[in-house]
């Protein structure tokens, strides 16, 4: 049997929505693969909701907003574009960022809406099945997917991707502005730092690992795990659990 | 109730639809007088509205509920106006409440009384007569008021005395034998909207040159979107009603009865748009289907007309021909047969059809001239009541407005914003007498 | 409230056949048995048309009879039935923010119509992903706001003016703001307008001596809309006039800016000597300068092509209304109109062109394929009828140019947050039976600015926004959506004051109070959630769009997590 993805849409309430419903009454045929969870606005989707619906098993999700301009709550839309950035950033340390996507389609555009969704399903069905749903690879990428929205709802993260448009777009009282490329090297890095931190966190919560474990299981430089293990420490997410000979041991802090 | 605010619309259709609940959303009481036994017009007949290609009903049965539970808006169905007093301001208006024998606050719908009454094939003017129901019936399943009636001429207890099943059958006790015809007085009427929509020609000329009624695969196209309707008599497959064979070559004419010098000469404003749309639906429930518009001019000039048309054109196996017709033959297997001067060539041409489609002309309502009277307002030439272009919601009489195709032969989204456009007039009135 | 939510859920599902819309594809009785397997359904039934009053009356019978306090509806689009549904389920009893609608036609049947298996699959799922929303819907109270009694006209045209003159006399204070130095619009350019033989500058007169007497009317010419703030029955404009801005308050605003005559630089040798455009004939007509003997009219220059598809449905009575000034002044001149399909609908104007074929104006149809050839001093066409060229001799060559969109509607679109469609018109909320409402709430549409309308048209457009407006006006509050941001309580301590949030939100609704405490001002919020999925610290909830809620859906549709 041919494989047939599951497609997740987020449409806005006002345009996109509105063109998928332009689709149907014009009979524009699209393949069924499709389903949509309506949001007012695109700016609407949490980053958290991509993660949750690829660990459910999803194989492509799709976000679909207001033209740029057009948006009926005025710039949702951009902070849209600026939460997915992210996610497909966080996505592409997994492998996974071809497997989401960000559209603008009017209430007038059913043509367009037809032509993107088949051309996305298409996308997938060439990607295959996630590899979330491959049992070989599931277990560790599960895990690196938890990573990922542990890093998506993290204040540090959250906070620069509410901060971008402002910080890049608007001057502070001083009269300054960061440049977006700027923006970029620092968000880039964060994203990819706590990422890794989580993963560690993550590590950590099924047992007590010493630097050089963690180094070897995330195929990273010691000094570097040891660096985010201090700063894991500070924020008081990780403790040391024992010391073996003179090996530290450290363990999760975190809760269920 | 404050009397002072009491507006009277004249016609349920989608035009006197939209007048009452502009007027009833702004606080205003409106009486919505209908002579049908329910509201919605011919809009609610349509299968589907160009150029969006929405089902008809389905954006018309919110309105039409709305206009139900509008706490503003009193719907008399089966009633007239018979006389009109005072002037604007202050009219009085009788109107004449036809008997539904059946009490409509009482009536829960069940349709229980239509299946045992045993009084069958009477037509279904919803249908346009092309199916037939008992004596007890709703004209169709959104009907609003969502209740039932008895039609007075064909009951066999109304006319013989004997029968009453139907009254044994109402678990609700909604019959009622007794009532009788009723003439209502309504009072403190500030002004009216006279919106009592159109008729379509049934002229015996040229319908019979063009084979109508002789021949049963030429139809008018109101005939053809009952057919075409899911909720219509063939259930959404469209069938030739001679054979029942399914029509792989449909014609669609134009200007049947309009644009002529020998019947009316003006444009009925709307078939060029609903044949597209007639020959884009059924191309849709048969993409093999071949569509010839016979026509003189396309007229498409309102917002997304001519994409429509051209759509139709290329993603619709729709051809237009110019030409004018000399009339609809029929073979032994009663395929119409379109004999038609070919403008492009010049030339007298045949073509054999499985289904011709008769855009047949808009003309005043049944009763315009009473209505005339009894308003007292005047006519244009056409008969259709008389506007100033650019006053185009007035009548020639104060505090009686207008709007829809009973002055104008128009199509929907004009009818809408005409609509608003009279309510707006009378809500001005209204305004003014308050203050 | 806490106890309604801890209480059982009892949701009734409620499939709509749509006629055959939906019941001709997928099997609406099977959907209604699926329903009720799913957690907390526990009623289902279909119906032919569940909009309808049969089918609101079943699902209120059902409601009561089984005790439902959750209602799903699989039938078309909230985006038109969800008010009907709502109230339906408010007349039940329940709150009317306790339904939820599944679109199982327009994104499903209509879509999938040659694969009924995989559209009942698909109708499955989102029954299932609408049930488990539905499970956990909160009630909501709906939020009261003033209104300001009093509008708004931009655009000073026939249509502005006749919306303005109306909102005057329903007592309504009214401020039209045109941008020119004085009120008229297009019909200052105009000579006669049809049909009759009314001047033109007679028709302003008259509306002009009418807004001059209209006590609750202001206007501002020479002006411009710099901002608009608010929202439906507030809005707080800024309107630039001359060099000094003016403030307003106004209730609702209504576009009227009208069009634009599209000039046919490129087209058909246009010189504006011996080959002008209708609107310059206007002039000449009016100066009565017409010395031409020979006189051919071109009707559909630039438009009904490639570039603009549309018809502007107001050149051809334009020509035959100049065609008829100059044969009733020059019986012998020559006028030849070449056109493709002529425009003239209804009675009169239909009239009106059998006037001009008696007053001997000929025309003759070309087809685009086609075009006519202006060559030195005639006009080629082809004539079909007799299948070759015909060469008319010509003094004068009159272009019939389309009404196009005004250059700065993307700025006022912007500034309105309203669309256009692609021609850069004003978008309706719904072509069909909302044709002069924006989906915008409180802002209109009327005359030119949405599509090429004649004088009589937009007259009547603009009254029918005065009503539209009336409806808004007439009411001293009213209610506005209930789904909005929120802090809850249990929440309130996440919170950590970093102000993203006040910062991000367009409407400016989210302010720091004097506690220092983040406030979420509910009458300015209009529920875009942007805040929610933003908020460094996850503390604030979106009504109706709930993490919870969209999370369900989600898991829902994916099934349970996969690990």
């Amino acid at each position: 049997m041919s494989f047939e993805p599951k497609i997740l849409g987020f449409l806005c309430n006002w345009c996109s929505y509105a063109g998928a419903d332009l689709a149907g009454v014009s009979r524009i045929q699209y393949p069924p693969n499709i389903r949509v969870i309506r949001v007012m606005c695109s700016g609407r989707v949490d980053p958290e909701f991509i993660f949750d619906g690829f660990e459910a098993g999803i194989d492509g999700i799709i976000v679909m907003g207001c033209h740029p301009g057009d948006c009926h709550y005025l710039e949702g839309n951009y902070e849209a574009e600026k939460k997915f950035n992210m996610v497909e950033k966080l996505l592409s340390f997994v492998d996974m960022n071809e497997r989401i996507r960000l559209e603008w389609v009017s209430a007038s555009e059913g043509n367009r809406f037809a032509e993107i969704v088949t051309e996305f399903t298409d996308k997938i069905k060439e990607l295959g099945p996630s590899p979330v749903k491959d049992p070989s690879k599931a277990n560790v990428l599960l895990k690196n997917i938890n990573a990922l929205k542990m890093s998506a709802v993290s204040y540090r993260l959250r906070a620069l991707v509410g901060r971008e448009r402002a910080l890049t777009e608007q001057e502070n009282i001083y009269g300054e502005k960061v440049s977006l490329e700027r923006f970029n090297d620092v968000f880039e890095n964060a994203i990819f730092d706590e990422y890794v931190r989580n993963r560690i966190v993550l590590s950590l919560k099924e047992d007590t690992k010493s630097v050089k474990d963690l180094a070897i299981e995330l195929n990273m430089d010691p000094s570097k795990i040891l660096s985010h293990i201090l700063i894991l420490k500070g924020r008081s997410q990780v403790s040391m659990d024992k010391i073996v000979g003179i090996t530290p041991l450290y363990i999760s802090t975190l809760e269920e | 109730m404050d009397n002072s605010r009491n507006v009277v619309v004249v016609g349920g259709g989608i035009a006197g639809i939209q007048a009452a609940l502009d007027l009833a959303d702004m606080g205003i009481h409106v009486h919505l007088i209908e002579k049908k036994p329910c509201i919605g017009g011919k809009m609610a007949q349509l299968d589907k509205t160009f150029p969006t290609l929405d089902c008809s009903i389905c954006i018309l049965a919110p309105k039409l509920s709305e206009c139900y539970r509008h706490k503003n808006i009193t719907i008399h169905t089966l009633s007239e106006v018979k006389n009109v007093k005072g002037e604007r301001g202050n009219f009085v208006i009788d109107v004449l409440k036809n008997p539904r024998y059946i009490k409509e606050d009482v009536c829960t719908g069940c349709g229980d009384c239509s299946r045992v009454c045993p009084v069958r094939g009477v037509y279904n003017y919803f249908d346009v007569n092309l199916t037939t129901q008992a004596a007890a019936y709703i004209p169709f399943p959104s009907a609003v008021p969502p209740v039932y009636l008895i039609d007075g001429e064909k009951c066999a207890y109304i006319n013989y005395g004997i029968c009453e099943l139907c009254v044994k059958a109402c678990g609700a006790e909604a019959i009622d034998f007794n009532q009788k015809e009723e003439l209502i007085s309504i009072k403190n009427i500030n002004s009216v909207i006279l919106a009592t929509g159109y008729d379509l020609a049934e002229f015996e000329n040229p319908l019979r040159g063009y084979g109508y009624k002789k021949c049963k695969n030429v139809i008018t196209a109101l005939e053809f979107e009952r057919l075409i309707c899911a909720s219509g008599p063939l259930g959404g497959h469209l069938k030739r009603l001679s054979d029942g064979k399914e029509p792989k070559k449909i014609a669609f004419i134009q200007c049947v009865n309009s644009r002529s010098y020998k019947a009316k000469q003006y444009c009925s404003s709307i078939c060029c748009m609903y044949s597209a749309k007639e020959a884009m639906i059924a191309h849709e429930h048969d993409n093999e289907l071949e569509s010839y518009i016979f026509y003189i001019d396309v007229r498409a000039g309102n917002k997304g007309f001519q994409k429509f048309i051209n759509r139709g054109e290329t993603e619709y196996n729709i051809r237009y021909v110019k030409s004018k017709i000399a009339q609809i033959k029929t073979d032994a297997q009663q395929n119409p047969i379109i004999v038609y001067e070919d403008f492009e060539s010049a030339k007298i041409k045949k073509l054999k059809v499985d289904l011709a489609v008769l855009a047949t002309c808009i003309i005043p309502p049944d009763g315009i001239e009473e209505l005339a009277n009894i308003f007292k307002i005047d006519l244009n030439k056409y008969n259709f009541i008389k506007t100033d272009p650019f006053y185009p919601v007035l009548t020639s009489r104060e505090g009686i407005y207008t709007c829809g195709c009973v002055h104008e032969p128009m199509d929907i989204p004009r009818s809408v914003a005409e609509a608003s456009g009279a309510a707006a007039k009378a809500a001005e009135s209204v305004r003014e007498v308050e203050i | 409230m806490p106890d309604k939510i801890s209480e059982e859920k009892k949701i009734g599902v409620f499939v709509c056949h749509c006629g055959t819309n939906i019941g001709g594809l997928v099997d609406c009785e099977k959907l209604a048995e699926y329903s009720k397997t799913l957690p907390n359904v526990k009623y289902s039934e279909h119906n032919l048309y569940t909009c309808s009053e049969t089918g609101l009356a079943a699902i209120k019978k059902a409601v009561q009879e089984n005790d439902l306090n959750r209602v799903v509806v699989a039938s078309c689009t909230p985006r038109t039935h969800e008010p009907l549904f709502r109230e339906c389920i408010e007349e039940a009893g329940l709150n009317p923010y306790l339904f939820n609608f599944v679109n199982i036609r327009d994104q499903c049947t209509w879509v999938h119509m040659k694969d009924p298996e995989a559209a009942y699959e698909k109708s499955k799922d989102l029954i299932r992903m609408g049930v488990s929303k539905a499970e956990k819907l909160e009630e909501l109270e709906k939020i009261i706001v003033e209104v300001n009694p009093s509008a708004m006209v931009i655009g000073g045209g026939v249509s502005g003016i006749n919306c303005a003159l109306s909102l005057n006399n329903q007592g309504f204070k009214t401020f039209l703001v045109e941008k020119d130095k004085e009120l008229g619009g297009r019909l200052k350019e105009l000579y006669q307008v049809f049909p009759s033989d009314k001047q033109a500058s007679e028709l302003l007169n008259e509306l002009v001596a009418k807004v001059k007497e209209a006590k609750n009317l202001t206007v501002y010419t020479s002006s411009k809309l710099k901002s608009v703030n608010g929202f439906i029955g507030n809005y707080e404009i800024e309107i630039e006039q001359r060099n000094h801005n003016v403030n307003l308050n106004v209730g609702v605003i209504v576009v009227a800016v009208g069009a634009t005559s599209y000039k046919p630089l490129s087209l058909f040798n246009y010189n504006s000597k011996n080959i002008i455009t209708q609107l310059e004939l206007e002039n000449k007509l009016r100066d009565n300068q017409i010395e031409a003997n020979d006189i051919v009219m071109i009707q559909c220059v630039g438009s009904r092509n490639a570039d603009r598809e549309y018809c502007s449905s107001i050149c051809c009575m334009t020509a035959l209304k100049n065609a008829l000034i100059i044969k009733k002044r020059e019986p012998n001149r020559n006028i030849s109109i070449l056109f493709r399909d002529l425009y003239t609908p209804g009675t009169i104007y239909e009239e009106y062109y059998r006037k001009a074929r008696e007053a001997g104006v000929l025309f003759i149809k070309y087809t685009p394929d086609k075009q006519p050839i202006i060559d030195k001093s005639v006009v080629k066409v082809y004539n079909q009828y007799i299948n070759s060229e015909i060469s008319i001799p010509f003094d004068l060559v009159v272009l019939a140019t389309p009404l196009i969109a005004n250059n700065d509607n993307r700025e006022l679109a912007q500034l309105l947050k309203v669309p256009l469609e692609e021609n850069k018109f004003f978008l309706e909320a719904h072509v069909k039976l909302r044709p002069i409402d924006f989906a915008t709430d409180g802002v209109y549409i009327c005359g030119s600015a949405k599509w090429p309308a004649d004088i009589s048209e937009s007259t009547t457009q603009g009254l029918a926004a005065a009503s539209r407006a009336g409806t808004i006006l007439s009411h001293k509050t009213i209610e506005v959506e209930g789904a909005t941001a929120y802090i809850p309580d249990w929440n309130k301590d996440l919170c950590k004051g970093c102000e993203v949030c006040i910062k991000i939100c367009p409407y400016n609704a989210i302010v720091k109070d004097e506690n220092n405490e983040i406030q979420i001002i509910q009458a300015l919020c209009k529920g875009c959630g942007t805040c929610a999925s933003t908020c460094t610290k996850k503390a604030i909830v979106i009504r109706h769009f709930t993490n919870e809620q969209i999370i369900s859906e989600i898991l829902a549709f994916g099934g349970e997590k996969v690990a």
